[in-house]
């Protein structure tokens, strides 16, 4: 194996002459500032720009300028860029200005006159459906989806059970919290807009603006920054519509970046849910589940939204499951539309069912580690909704995870508490896409058009693959970022799949060089490629011919041979029959994790630290260590910040109270306990070499894990998450 | 507040900077007008330690910090930093245990790190340094290379 560091991109980055989003700066530039709406909910009555342009230098667009600014256009009538008449949620662009400094800019912003009727918003999920899970929410016009499926005879089940356990579980609202706030620049020229942006998808930048603007997608070509990090937030478009609009209507290129109250304010991340789970056992066995969902959307589009579907799956776990009914709901309310926040939903699914499992073991007089041991699916395996489970290695993992946490709570003292979770993922195949290489006289390109994000999943990641495929040493393979005019189509670093997709594209593009150079050579016999003075050679046998050689006459002006490739597909299908109504998805294969978290519970106040921890995961055949590692100790740090402290706290009315770092806390340096990482191999996943993928995965058992160690420690049963001092000294009045 | 001159040495260089309003933060003065984007802006309230800058060799956040209260001081910045043994050393440490991923809280850190080692001296020890890194925020790495690389600082120095 290689070892990847120093990393390719550390010595800008620690220069501080990596350029960023946020760093975006071109001479005559204007700066944009969004004019938030005022309330969560209520009538424009009236938009008056005139104060803003009254203003020296200064542009202002709302929704009255649309037309005339972009002649043509068709707008998505669903997702106007500024609301002309309903406000749905609190701080949403009702208009945009530009102006030569930011201060400017902000004096016009606040010079925009808004008058608003506002009116009662809604925000909160069990004030909008007191009696669920009873029935009605079906019908109720804050329902942006509605999935159900079930399989076996479920009402026996739960009627000839010995044991029946009934829980309710709430997670809270959670932010990506990448220190980058989200930055664009967008310029019009030549009849196109050239859009910068800080994103982990330039391709889902240009289509997601082109629709939202009604404009074509060859009049966008968007470029990606080094990105400050992502977790989710920056796969499709937030302000790049409007910055473009902007410099459409100033004649300049615009910046837009957004002040980090901004960030949390209008960011699409994780909302509130409720979870509630029923448990039948009889005999030791599972032998019922029933799975109720109300997950908050905010004001993501109806028939728009993925998140129940995709993520109710989670809710009934990794476990053999005979006979279940699963339901959920996606309820509209007045915040920000849900957006994907790392591993979306996942880790507040595995925390309620591995919680409730372990509940539910206890009250059937049952071991959790021994009854959840046995309930784990293996390759070979039907998921509750009939899929194949693929090659999986939770179960190694879950057994490598009990010795470890036998082991540490011999040692444990008086006040600590060691507990497990489990969780498990997929790789996301996106929408697919594609790689190119160039194999030129002396290096070997990658053309491809997404931006290191920070996961290492490109620039270590997919150069990993080429250099291994090739036998190229690392200086001799270089990524290159194209734009989206240029580049071949992917879908985006998201979804765990950028190493794994787009390294497997990259393995067929050097499949299709390796192709032609065996037609010139007319040999085939294994070829491989080295380093010979300052040239590329070609090795096959005892033969040696430079690249440069090899080359036609287009080839050389090209700068080499091209070769292209595709990412892998769908892995598998779900049994159909099961979905009783809307859509549910498969996994394309099975990544597992299990956890071990010790903690020091202080009874007087219920505060929790975090002592040592282990994660032990099945991420196939590890490409590269050294960044796979990275990977899990940062997932599980941001999952302990799901676990303990992290809150999006939305009030009532639908405004967010905590817009900030101090009052919204993430881990710090001394909250991190050491991390173990522990790789299970031998379950070879869809990618080169048999990767999976390893992004999302690391966070998801966390919250569970703490949860469980929590109970150990005390006794204290927190059915909420975060488990904040003041939940566990709740949960502890109960022991 | 009205716009005054303003002098300060940045990175060795004296600059005389022309109708600096009184509330300009030194983060934006050192970003817009001196082009020194390497300082990150975060959160602008002191809670990450993005924007962290030496003043006269003491961690000081830019972005809580009025350009003219630095005036006639020394300001380095993470452009800079590696000139001197101290700075270069805590690159290298960061460089070989890869302690960054997306980069953007990086330069807080190593500028950070690098004070805390001129203030304490560089036989501080890695306890210490790590509590005096509590102030900056990292999303990505969980702090484990971070705190790899605060201990092989000392490596990197002798």
């Amino acid at each position: 194996m290689t070892a990847a560091f120093p990393r390719p991109d550390g010595s800008a980055k620690l220069a501080g002459a990596a350029e960023y989003g946020t760093d975006l700066d071109v001479p005559g530039m204007r700066w944009g500032v969004l004019v938030p709406a005022p309330v969560p909910r209520g009538r424009i009555r009236a938009l008056d720009l005139a104060p803003a342009r009254a203003i020296p230098g200064v542009v202002a667009v709302g929704p009255a300028e649309l037309a005339a600014l972009l002649p043509g256009a068709q707008p998505d009538a669903e997702r106007p860029l500024f609301p002309s008449t309903e406000i749905t949620y609190h701080h949403q662009p009702l208009a945009a200005v530009a102006a030569p400094t930011l201060g400017a800019a902000r004096r016009a912003a606040r010079a925009v006159r808004v008058e608003v009727d506002p009116e009662p918003a809604v925000s909160d999920l069990e004030t909008l459906f007191p009696e669920w899970p009873g029935s009605g929410a079906g019908s109720s016009p804050h329902v942006a989806a509605h999935v159900r499926a079930r399989h076996g005879d479920v009402d026996r089940a739960f009627r000839d059970a010995e044991t029946v356990v009934e829980e309710t579980y709430r997670t809270a609202s959670v932010h990506q919290v990448a220190l980058e706030p989200h930055a664009c620049l967008a310029e019009w020229r030549d009849d196109r807009w050239f859009v910068r942006t800080s994103t982990q998808s330039p391709f889902g930048v240009r289509e997601d603006a082109a629709s939202i603007l009604g404009v074509p997608e060859r009049s966008v070509v968007v470029e990606g920054t080094w990105v400050g990090g992502g977790f989710g937030g920056k796969g499709a478009s937030m302000l790049e519509p409007f910055a473009m609009v902007l410099a459409r209507a100033s004649g300049r290129p615009v910046r837009l970046a957004l002040g980090y109250a901004e960030e949390f304010r209008l960011g699409r991340t994780t909302l509130p849910a409720v979870i509630r789970l029923e448990t039948a056992i009889a005999r030791g066995r599972i032998t019922g589940r029933r799975v109720r969902l109300l997950l908050d959307v905010g004001t993501s589009l109806p028939g728009r939204d993925f998140a129940t579907g995709y993520s109710i799956g989670f809710l009934l776990g990794p476990y053999r499951t005979d006979a279940f009914e699963i339901e959920g709901y996606a309820v509209r309310t007045h915040k920000p539309p849900f957006g994907p926040h790392r591993a979306p939903f996942a880790p507040q699914c595995a925390f309620a069912v591995e919680s409730h499992l372990d509940h539910a073991a206890r009250a059937a007089g049952l071991d959790p580690e021994a009854f959840k041991a046995a309930h784990l699916w293996h390759e070979g395996d039907a998921t509750a909704l009939g899929q194949r489970v693929g090659p999986f290695g939770l179960g190694d993992a879950y057994a490598a995870a009990r010795a470890t946490a036998a082991a540490w709570r011999r040692e444990a003292p008086a006040g600590h508490g060691v507990g497990i979770g489990a969780g498990f993922w997929s790789t996301s195949t996106g929408a697919g896409g594609e790689a190119r290489v160039l194999l030129g006289p002396r290096e070997l390109t990658v053309v491809q058009g997404e931006r290191e994000i920070g996961s290492g999943s490109v620039l270590i990641g997919v150069r990993t693959v080429a250099e291994r495929r090739t036998g190229l040493p690392a200086e001799r393979v270089r990524i290159d970022y194209a734009d989206t005019e240029s580049a071949p189509f992917d879908s985006g670093v998201f979804g765990s799949r950028t190493t794994a997709a787009l390294g497997r594209a990259v393995e067929g593009a050097l499949d299709a060089v390796e192709a032609t150079l065996r037609a010139r050579l007319g040999t085939d016999g294994p070829l491989r490629l080295a380093v010979e003075g300052d040239e590329l050679v070609v090795v096959a046998g005892t033969a040696r011919r430079p690249v440069r050689a090899l080359l036609t006459d287009a080839e050389r002006a090209a700068g080499g041979i091209v070769g292209a490739g595709r990412h892998f597909g769908a892995g598998g299908s779900i049994d159909e029959t099961r979905v009783v109504e809307g859509a549910f998805y498969p996994y394309t294969d099975f990544t597992g994790a299990a956890h071990v978290a010790e903690v020091a519970v202080d009874r007087e106040t219920g505060t929790v630290r975090v002592v040592r921890y282990a994660a032990f995961h099945d991420a196939g055949t590890v490409v590269d260590p050294p960044s796979a590692r990275a990977q899990i100790e940062g997932g599980v740090a941001m999952g302990l910040g799901t676990a303990l402290t992290e809150e999006a706290l939305w009030s009532d009315e639908g405004r967010l109270e905590n817009a900030g770092l101090l009052d919204y806390r993430i881990p710090t340096l001394g909250e991190v306990p050491p991390i173990a990482v522990t790789f299970v191999e031998g379950h070879a996943g869809a990618g080169p070499f048999g990767a999976k993928g390893l992004g999302e995965p690391p966070i998801i058992p966390v919250p569970a894990a703490v949860a469980a160690a929590v109970r150990a420690a005390c006794g204290a049963h927190v059915v909420e998450l975060p488990l904040t001092a003041e939940r566990v000294a709740r949960a502890l009045k109960l022991v | 507040m009205t716009d005054a001159e303003l002098t300060v040495r940045v990175n060795g260089r004296t600059e005389r900077l022309a109708d600096v309003p009184g509330d300009e933060r030194l983060l934006d003065t050192l970003r817009w007008r001196l082009g020194l984007k390497g300082t990150k802006e975060g959160c602008r309230t002191g809670d990450c330690g993005a924007c962290t800058v030496l003043v006269d060799g003491v961690t000081v956040l830019s972005c809580l910090t009025l350009a003219h209260d630095v005036a006639d001081q020394a300001v380095t910045t993470v452009e800079h930093v590696a000139d001197d043994p101290v700075g270069a050393g805590v690159v290298r440490a960061f460089q070989q245990a890869g302690a960054l991923q997306c980069g953007y809280c990086t330069p807080g850190f190593v500028v950070a790190l690098t004070g805390l080692l001129k203030e304490r001296g560089t036989d501080a020890p890695t306890e210490e340094l790590l509590e005096g890194l509590q102030g900056n925020l990292c999303r990505c790495t969980g702090y484990a290379a971070i705190a790899r690389a605060v201990a092989r600082v000392r490596e990197e120095l002798a």
